[in-house]
């Protein structure tokens, strides 16, 4: 199978100022400054074509941050991600314009995508069907409820036929019927031999839909392997994690802290 | 030089893209309102006819300037500074308030700023359609000297863009410039000869006020509406001098676009 995503010894970092003064003394000062928050360290990992890989993690162990750098919203500190073909997300915020209607959004996110116009006219009405919201295609993105939202990005999203699909939790919005029609037009992408990557705390809908999971914690890749053999793992440590006393769970975070401040990393340059 | 070529290549290629989402913000803008677009219209109307009230009949009506009536000097004038009050504004904040949705897509970073400042262009085409008419009243009536509004236009755009490609960059990484920005445009429409003559201006304050390309826009655009002069001609030293400032504007704009256009996302 052909490699659709390398991933090399991505990290990203992140600066937390006690003040806006000290924002601005970082950007002057040669060196840097304000406190190094690494929201992911030297992540690795390379997925196939075909490939349909769960993310999971607790909160704020990177998940979002990292189907951010791999759709190319955010660029990485260090290390590099090369993907061939289109990357789209589809998260919850759809990133729609509230002022427009859902048709005129339409042609602005794939005029946006890079489509010519004769494109668009033949994709709108596969949108607006997969949509299916009815007359509020021609209502202003505000009237929508988060539901209709969702509908409509994720419509957008997966109609224009991208190469490499990044999900950000954004099913959880939809109703069941729109999730299983979701999940049908995710299948026949993974028959298509595209790579998906889906980002969910639900466990069940990993289990059903992935084949591979990685696993973040604070930032590191924890484990990367078959559903089979990473999920029960994960699983495992979760109930640990519920076990530990109050002061265990302390002592876990603090070194966590530590971890994600670059305090076991050695100093890289790009 | 490398970093310019690259903004202009990247400007004519999403031409037709800069059009469409030109208009999609001019709609986006206006929704809201019942009148709609035509609010893009009325506002600088109104703004108009108060500094035509305040300028021209409580100071002295009938003043004549360069041979032409006040108000019509006042109007020829102050229908360009509208659109580079709006473009420059709009184009300063432009990359900062679109990054999140536009970050994913796959169109260059430079047309933000060029297709929120068409959008304002739009507005200043009627507004001079509106002046002109008004002139065929006055009797100003269109002359020759018209085919010089296009060259005119063209330069206002290129110093509107120039200029905030540059505020743009430095807005998105340090948000007080869009005050700094905000307070200059404030102190530019008195710097400039818009709503005063320059008859009693001489030496080196003229000398300094002459720097502000903005001048140079200004009466060329009464060069052609009024029918002054050919202005670019004859004024060639003046007209060299202008796309020498846009010049450097769209070097510096152009290098630290280039080099913090990556990293836009971070800085939110």
């Amino acid at each position: 199978m052909t490699e659709s995503v390398i991933v090399q010894n991505v990290s990203k970092r992140y600066k937390m100022y006690a003040k806006p003064s000290e924002k601005i003394l970082d950007l002057v000062l040669p060196g840097g400054y304000g406190e190094d928050f690494f929201a992911l360290r030297d992540v690795s990992f390379t997925a196939s074509q075909g490939d349909v890989i769960g993310i999971i993690g607790v909160n704020g162990s990177g998940k979002s941050t990292l189907s951010n750098i791999i759709s190319g919203v955010v660029p990485p500190t260090f290390g590099t991600v090369e993907s061939v073909g289109q990357t789209s997300l589809i998260a919850i915020q759809s990133g729609l314009n509230n002022e427009l209607t859902g048709r005129e959004n339409i042609e602005l996110k794939c005029l946006m995508l890079g489509f010519k116009k004769r494109d668009i006219k033949k994709l709108e009405p596969e949108i607006i069907e997969f949509a299916d919201i009815g007359k509020f295609i021609d209502q202003p993105v505000k009237k929508y409820s988060s539901g209709m939202k969702s509908r409509l990005g994720f419509a957008i999203s997966v109609t224009v036929n991208p190469d490499i699909l990044v999900i950000d939790e954004a099913l959880s919005v939809g109703d069941q019927t729109f999730a299983d029609k979701c999940l049908n037009k995710m299948n026949q992408f993974k028959e298509a031999g595209k790579t998906i990557f889906f980002i969910s705390h639900s466990i069940g809908q990993v289990k059903n839909f992935c084949a591979k999971a990685l696993w973040l914690e604070y930032g590191e890749v924890r484990d990367y392997g078959t559903i089979e053999k990473v999920i029960p793992e994960y699983e495992s440590f979760l109930s640990d994690f519920k076990k530990m006393t109050a002061k265990e769970k302390k002592a876990y975070k603090d070194e966590v802290l530590k971890k994600q401040s670059g305090f076991y990393l050695k100093p890289q340059s790009t | 030089m490398k970093a310019v070529i690259q903004i202009i290549i990247e400007q004519i290629n999403s031409f037709y893209l800069i059009l469409r989402l030109s208009s999609f913000e001019l709609k986006s803008e206006n929704n809201n309102n019942y009148l709609g677009i035509l609010w893009e219209v009325i506002n600088p109307m109104i703004q108009i006819g108060i500094y035509w009230f305040v300028f021209g009949t409580i100071r002295g009506s009938h003043r004549m300037v360069d041979g032409v009536p006040f108000v019509q000097w006042l109007l020829a004038g102050i229908v360009v500074w509208f659109f580079v009050y709006q473009g420059i504004l709009h184009g300063s904040k432009s990359v900062y308030t679109r990054i999140r949705m536009i970050a994913k897509m796959s169109f260059p970073m430079s047309a933000i700023p060029s297709f929120v400042i068409i959008s304002k262009f739009y507005q200043h085409l009627i507004l001079v359609g509106i002046i002109v008419i008004i002139f065929q009243f006055m009797g100003q009536f269109v002359s020759i000297h018209y085919i010089m509004l296009p060259y005119f236009m063209f330069a206002t755009i290129a110093l509107i863009f120039s200029f905030s490609l540059i505020t743009s960059t430095l807005s998105t990484i340090i948000r007080d410039v869009q005050m700094v920005v905000q307070s200059l445009l404030r102190v530019l429409i008195y710097m400039t000869p818009i709503l005063w003559t320059m008859e009693g201006v001489k030496g080196w304050v003229r000398d300094i006020l002459v720097l502000n390309p903005l001048w140079y826009i200004v009466d060329g655009y009464r060069a052609s509406l009024l029918g002054t002069s050919w202005y670019p001609v004859t004024h060639w030293h003046y007209t060299i001098y202008f796309w020498a400032v846009i010049l450097v504007f769209m070097l510096i704009g152009s290098v630290v676009h280039v080099k913090f256009r990556d990293r836009f996302v971070d800085f939110l």
